[in-house]
């Protein structure tokens, strides 16, 4: 039951989200044009490359909508409403999201062409840069709550937020879910200005619009998480619980989606050199301020 | 019982099925990512094992490294793609001898060992993931402590290495180009 109304619920915001791209782009809301392009790509020809490592090539798009699932199973949406209350959560996310890398490589080097391979490998250099921002607020969330169980962790910020008990860690989770999404100013491996569509670029037809769909899960998974961890998941006045973690999930993927559009793309290099430089050892102050708080303040 | 018996079963079959798949290939990013997926059964062997925390942890480690490892063995490699027909192995024979000499010392040791008393049950996952912190920074702190640190030592000394010495006359070469 409970996965039946995740599913329900990823679906739908992922229709949303699509339905205010397209607001924002073009200024004009229209709530069926994302489901009649959705539908449109199934009745394209799907090209296949010549040459191509085929199970690469067929399997990408699946696994990244996979990993994206995987990683909202553990996420809750109101305290009885989560697929899998393990015990290693806060982990689990991050080994599921882990397996995003190993799509974006398989759908670089599967179609046999120059712009995607790059787009691929493009990704390993932004996974270097962004994987540490992700697993050290993480970290210090999972201090506060004393736990890994993504429950417990919407639990302990009852009160006060996560958001304003550890804003640095927060603010380097965004940036790094961004990255992590490859959402503009980080979509590199797609890059559509300088390579084409880089990994998108030798999909169409169906298995394009798996991958678009793979896309917009895994934006809907990591503003879920943004949620759980920081916006104090179901907690809210009035609404049910199930509302406010869906409003909140939705208004952190907007905010992801407009950050992005105000934003220069960012190179590689200067994205790891920012993360290392300045993002890890901002990521340690952020874990010894919350250590010191959680052994300080009762 | 039975059904984690298939489950182990199932997962430890696929780890070895990928395994072959590693040797089995020319193309050296679906030879690393093989062994990528034969690592993830071994992690899911141990979640069939009711051991949560390592089973997650070694399905996260490796996807990280054998995806850094797959773009290390296209750099290096003649013909990464394994389009171009080239045969790359080598020492046929001594490696079929101690490939095979290997998995009968593992039979052997696994089915002669004294493995002791086999546990009823499992402590639940939140008490094995508090257990396994109490002993990392515990008794086994010192030994964890003394890896990281030896790790740490030799990715910044594999660094200095890899940067190019700067003299006089390169530097002057470098500002000529730039």
């Amino acid at each position: 039951m409970n996965f039946a109304v995740v599913l329900v619920a990823l679906l739908g915001s992922v229709w949303l989200l699509a339905v205010i791209e397209g607001w924002t782009t073009t200024g004009r809301l229209r709530l069926t044009a994302t489901l009649l392009s959705g539908l449109a790509y199934l009745g394209r020809e799907s090209i296949v490359p010549r040459t191509p490592d085929r199970v690469f090539f067929e399997t990408a798009p699946v696994l990244l909508l996979i990993v994206a699932v995987l990683g909202a199973a553990v996420l809750p949406l109101a305290p009885t409403l989560v697929i899998a209350d393990l015990a290693t959560g806060a982990l689990f996310i991050n080994a599921a999201l882990a397996y995003v890398l190993v799509a974006l490589i398989m759908a670089g080097w599967g179609p046999n062409g120059a712009y995607a391979m790059i787009g691929g490998w493009r990704f390993l250099g932004q996974l270097i840069a962004y994987a540490m921002l992700i697993v050290m607020p993480i970290t210090a969330v999972a201090m506060r709550a004393e736990s890994l169980v993504t429950t417990v962790i919407v639990v302990s910020q009852d009160g006060l937020w996560n958001i304003v008990y550890q804003p640095l860690g927060f603010v380097l989770f965004f940036i790094a879910a961004m990255a992590l999404a490859f959402r503009a100013p980080f979509d590199l491996p797609t890059a559509p200005g300088e390579l084409g569509g880089g990994v998108d670029a030798e999909y169409t037809g169906v298995r394009l619009a798996v991958l678009r769909l793979a896309r917009l899960t895994l934006v809907i998974t990591l503003a879920s998480a943004t949620t759980v961890f920081y916006l104090g998941g179901w907690h809210g006045p009035l609404l049910p619980p199930w509302a406010w973690s869906l409003i909140k999930t939705l208004a952190v993927a907007v905010s992801m989606l407009l950050a992005g559009r105000y934003l220069p793309r960012i190179r590689e290099a200067d994205l790891m050199r920012w993360c290392w430089i300045l993002g890890i050892p901002l990521a340690l102050l952020n874990i010894i301020v919350v250590g010191l708080l959680v052994l300080v303040v009762p | 019982m039975y059904a984690q018996a298939f489950f182990v079963a199932v997962f430890g079959l696929a780890a070895i099925g990928f395994g072959v798949v590693v040797f089995r290939t020319s193309s050296m990013v679906r030879s690393a990512l093989a062994l990528l997926f034969s690592q993830t059964a071994v992690g899911c062997m141990f979640l069939a094992m009711q051991t949560e925390f390592l089973g997650v942890l070694q399905i996260m480690m490796m996807a990280t490294e054998m995806s850094i490892m797959a773009i290390f063995m296209v750099m290096f490699m003649m013909d990464p793609g394994g389009m171009g027909g080239m045969d790359m192995t080598h020492q046929k024979r001594f490696s079929i001898g101690a490939g095979v000499v290997a998995a009968g010392v593992a039979i052997v040791v696994a089915f002669w060992a004294d493995w002791g008393p086999v546990t009823a049950e499992a402590p639940d996952a939140a008490m094995q993931t508090r257990a396994l912190g109490m002993e990392l920074l515990g008794r086994s702190m010192l030994i964890f402590e003394t890896a990281g640190i030896t790790i740490l030592t030799a990715m910044i000394a594999a660094t200095a290495v890899a940067i190019p010495v700067q003299t006089t006359a390169n530097s002057a070469d470098k500002e000529d180009t730039e």
